[in-house]
């Protein structure tokens, strides 16, 4: 690579000096003039009729300037399956749904007025097991309506409705091969039932927005999320306003993980803002996050597998039922993208899968950290570690056996291309060291290892637009919409601009996340910012470059392709130079040519799919590929469990700065560690049970390994398609941690736990019945 | 009823107007714009609101302002003196120990409040220190080494 002085590098983050000294604001930070503070009230029922909802009294309260109810929504719907208005109208379907906002000077204002308002219920039965409400005859249909929504806009039409069972969503079908008969030829079929809890991405930030009313009759409005554009589309419909009226900004993202993708704070603030012409903030309390903070949907996995004695995979069956809640969420989307996880890694010549899913009168789901993946990736590295023992194989053995390889097609008809994943386990498996251990004794505590491998889909189809404006100074302007929500978006394009430009980081100015002056980017989804945006980038890197040859190729009168920019100079061969500034006119201004603004579009592949198997060319637009290793204690009389080393090797392409995909990979371990122990959203007949902090646990600094027993490595393979060959890795770094530390567990115990998370009781409970049985 | 209260917030006395119920939290952040202070919970969980009282860390979402009258209270705004990062914000920089940066500024202060008392930590008294500080994004390896850097830094110094 010609000029390659900033990839691969570990500049500082850009954002650090504004985080470190509290200057960095988030839109939660501000507040303006005659600014407003709104609250919702929320349904103290999982499922009932709204008869009658009386705000006159809520009205008339001191401080409230709005209120509002469904009667004050549009009749445009959200979710994947349009299934939910704003604020519930005649009825609600999980406890939490807001039925009416309240604008009030005050916070407290806004909380007293709730009390005030009367809404009158006829409650109805719920359905709170996702296996239960699937049947035919279930104890009641949430939304008998369902086969007249309309569907979000989705290139292929991946969906499809069971009428024979009323209370799913969408079933999603995958079929490669002939399983059956491959499952009549194999040495050996092993089938296994799994279960993943549902999940708060806890991300330290609630969810928030402030709208502000222009007079124009539109809005601006400041949001806490990961999909900007994507918000702003939405919103326009929600709020009836048209593009040219909505104005919406993200600042910095105090945490995501995929959980700020609700529409309702935003919407309820922008409707609340028009009424009562006021800016309004709306903030979710943390208990709020809990109740409709778009959780991980709770997922049961049945996985069987036909293997030949030499350790072959020859058939996969899965079957996934998702309870994605009250309204469809992103979950209906959820149910599809899982079958991508499911094919990401291994070799599986005839491959079926059936996702389902479900409504429930739970609170409604949406996209989790993986998307799918996290929930399969627990399933099949858990079963691939019982084919291993099954088989009295080594488990990386069985793992080597199976693994797909460059030029093979994959389940969904795909050519693989870009998989480091042999490489990752080769990596954290000399790190780690013999695997297994051998189970050492020190009084009660048992020691395990444990490794599994995982694999993150990027989404097909998906566009990035960026501008790179050249200052006068020379400083290069990157104009993006991906948000910056922790994982160093900016400053990985910075470094980018800086490389293409053969300049330094600190020539490059960041303006991003605001729909009046920077340009579209789909959304900070599925790991795909660096690929895309980073794609988006250097096309407008190449223009703006093209640009500046163009006037210097006259004013240096030598042929633009002789022409070369290093540290903000135009350079020819010889002796002749021009700096950029001096292409600007003394007005800043470059006659005939005006600013220097390179524009850059990219299009991520788009492929169709076939609607009853899923084939396709290029379901998805690439795989990160990783590994996991883990070694645990384990007290076989209390049950407690001890990580004492964990570390991960991640494929992510060409690395731009090591440091931050270090930074995912520790983090990816941290919330996998609160995954595989201790995480899970309770309910009790749709009633949150665990809606904090307190008694919702997420990893705290000594929940972790001490940091010479914490490793993340690299082993990218380039990808033909990615900026200098980058692929993407967010979200991938969480997969492979819970099926690791249950092989570690395992291990050292004997116990095999197949429902997450893995406490001391189930650990103790798989102890006795192994006791009982020997 | 409010009642006007001075506060020393970063060396400067504040003048505010207070209910018996108004938090140290809300009086940084909506009274006086420092809002380097977060609210991640209200409730004294997650630690983002954390400042330092008299030199101790506190919730300043459980603390009432009426409580810190002829105290000395620091923010995050308050750290840097003359432009000039405290060790503990330039190894935060320097070791990639921010992400989101939603919990860095109560994490930096506890850590302060910890080197303060104890200036030669080891790594698990940092880990104990910090450990009301939770942090989503980073999985706290890259917190604690700058922690321990910059303890270390400023025994050198």
């Amino acid at each position: 690579m010609k000029e390659s002085s900033m990839i691969g590098k570990n500049v500082p983050r850009l954002d650090a000096l504004e985080k470190v000294t509290g200057k960095a604001k988030y839109s939660v930070d501000l507040n303006l003039p005659g600014m407003l503070h709104a609250k919702v009230l929320r349904s103290p029922f999982p499922h009932a009729r709204i008869i009658h909802i009386d705000t006159t009294e809520a009205e008339k309260a001191t401080g409230v300037k709005a209120v509002i109810t469904g009667r004050d929504v549009s009749e445009e719907k959200i979710g994947f399956i349009r299934d939910r208005y704003i604020l519930a109208r005649d009825r609600v379907r999980f406890l939490g749904e807001a039925v009416a906002a309240v604008a009030a000077d005050k916070v407290e204002a806004a909380e007293e007025a709730l009390e005030l308002i009367k809404v009158e219920y006829e409650e109805l039965p719920g359905v709170f097991d996702a296996e239960e409400a699937m049947k035919p005859n279930p104890p009641v249909v949430i939304h008998p309506d369902l086969y007249t929504y309309a569907l979000a806009p989705n290139p292929t039409p991946l969906y499809r409705f069971e009428p024979d069972m009323p209370n799913v969503y969408i079933h999603r079908q995958v079929l490669q091969g002939d399983p059956e008969r491959a499952f009549r030829d194999a040495d050996m079929v092993i089938e296994n039932r799994f279960f993943m809890p549902s999940a708060q991405h806890a991300a330290i930030e609630p969810h928030n927005a402030i709208a502000q009313p222009e007079p124009d009759g539109g809005l601006t409005i400041w949001i806490s999320t990961h999909q900007l554009y994507l918000f702003k589309l939405n919103l326009c419909r929600l709020l009836g306003l048209p593009s040219s009226k909505l104005r919406v900004v993200s600042l910095y993202i105090g945490g995501a993980f995929g959980g700020k993708s609700g529409l309702a704070v935003p919407a309820i603030a922008g409707l609340l803002a028009s009424k009562s012409r006021r800016p309004v903030k709306f903030v979710l309390n943390r208990d709020e996050v809990f109740l409709d903070g778009n959780n991980r949907e709770a997922m049961t996995l049945c996985v069987k597998d036909g293997i030949r004695k030499d350790g072959t995979l020859l058939a996969r069956q899965m079957r996934l039922i998702l309870d994605a809640g009250g309204y469809s969420g992103t979950t209906a989307l959820v149910a599809k993208n899982a079958a991508f996880g499911a094919i990401g890694t291994y070799n599986v010549p005839n491959f079926k899968l059936d996702s389902y899913a479900v409504a429930t009168n739970n609170p409604p789901t949406g996209p989790h950290r993986g998307f799918g993946s996290t929930e399969v990736v627990w399933a099949i590295e858990s079963q691939m570690n019982m084919i291993a023992e099954k088989l009295s194989m080594d488990p990386m053995e069985i793992r080597r056996k199976n693994l797909l390889r460059e030029g093979v097609v994959d389940s969904l008809g795909m050519v693989t291309h870009s998989i480091g994943a042999g490489e990752c386990l080769d990596k954290i498996s000399d790190w780690l060291g013999t695997v297994p251990a051998t189970p050492q004794n020190e009084g009660a505590w048992r020691k395990g290892r444990g490794i599994a491998l995982c694999n993150k889909y990027t989404i097909g189809g998906t566009d990035s637009n960026v501008f790179v404006k050249v200052h006068p100074d020379s400083t290069l302007e990157v104009r993006h919409s991906a948000n910056e929500i922790g994982q160093g978006c900016d400053t990985v394009l910075a470094q980018m601009a800086a490389n293409e430009f053969a300049t330094s980081i600190d020539k490059v100015k960041i303006v991003s996340c605001d729909t009046a002056i920077t340009p579209y980017e789909e959304a900070t989804v599925s790991s795909r910012i660096t690929f895309h945006a980073g794609n988006a980038l250097l096309l407008a890197c190449k223009d703006a470059k093209n640009q500046i040859l163009q006037i210097a190729s006259k004013k240096l009168e030598a042929p633009s392709d002789s022409l070369e920019i290093k540290d903000g100079v135009v350079y020819c061969q010889g002796d002749k130079a021009i700096r950029i500034v001096d292409l600007f006119s003394p007005k800043g201004f470059v006659p005939g040519g005006g600013e220097i603004m390179g524009r850059g579009v990219f299009s991520g592949p788009r492929e169709n799919e076939d609607p009853d198997t899923g084939q396709g060319k290029r379901p998805v637009t690439y795989y990160a590929h990783g590994a996991t290793a883990v070694e645990v204690l384990v007290n076989i009389e209390t049950g407690e469990i001890k990580i004492t080393r964990i570390g991960s090797c991640f494929d992510m392409g060409q690395p731009i700065n090591p440091k931050l995909c270090e930074g995912q990979m520790e983090g990816g371990m941290g919330m996998g560690i609160g995954g595989a122990l201790f995480e899970e959203i309770v309910f009790d007949k749709g009633l949150t049970r665990n809606a904090s902090f307190c008694d919702y646990k997420i990893p705290s600094s000594i929940d972790f390994p001490t940091k010479e027993n914490v490793i993340s490595l690299i082993a990218p393979v380039l990808h033909s398609e990615g900026p200098y060959g980058a692929k993407g890795l967010g979200e991938g770094s969480l997969l492979a941690v819970a099926p690791a530390i249950a092989e570690a567990i395992y291990n050292a115990t004997g116990v095999r736990i197949r429902d997450l998370p893995i406490t001391k009781e189930k650990i103790l409970k798989g102890l006795n019945l192994l006791r009982s049985s020997s | 009823m409010k009642k006007l209260i001075q506060l020393k917030i970063n060396g400067e006395t504040a003048e505010v107007a207070v209910e018996p119920r108004t938090t140290l939290l809300h009086v940084l952040r909506e009274d006086l714009g420092l809002t380097g202070t977060k609210e991640g919970c209200g409730i004294g969980d997650c630690g983002a609101c954390t400042v330092l009282l008299d030199g101790k860390p506190v919730a300043s979402c459980l603390t009432l302002a009426v409580e810190v009258r002829d105290r000395e209270v620091l923010t995050i705004e308050g750290l840097s003196k003359d432009g000039e990062l405290h060790p503990l914000q330039r190894a935060f920089i320097d070791h990639f120990a921010v992400q989101c940066g939603f919990c860095t500024p109560g994490m930096i202060l506890s850590a302060k409040a910890l080197l303060d008392r104890n200036p030669h930590p080891v790594e698990e008294e940092v880990r104990q220190a910090l450990s009301g500080n939770l942090c989503r994004c980073t999985g706290y390896v890259k917190i604690v080494e700058a922690v321990l850097a910059a303890a270390e830094y400023m025994q050198s110094q």
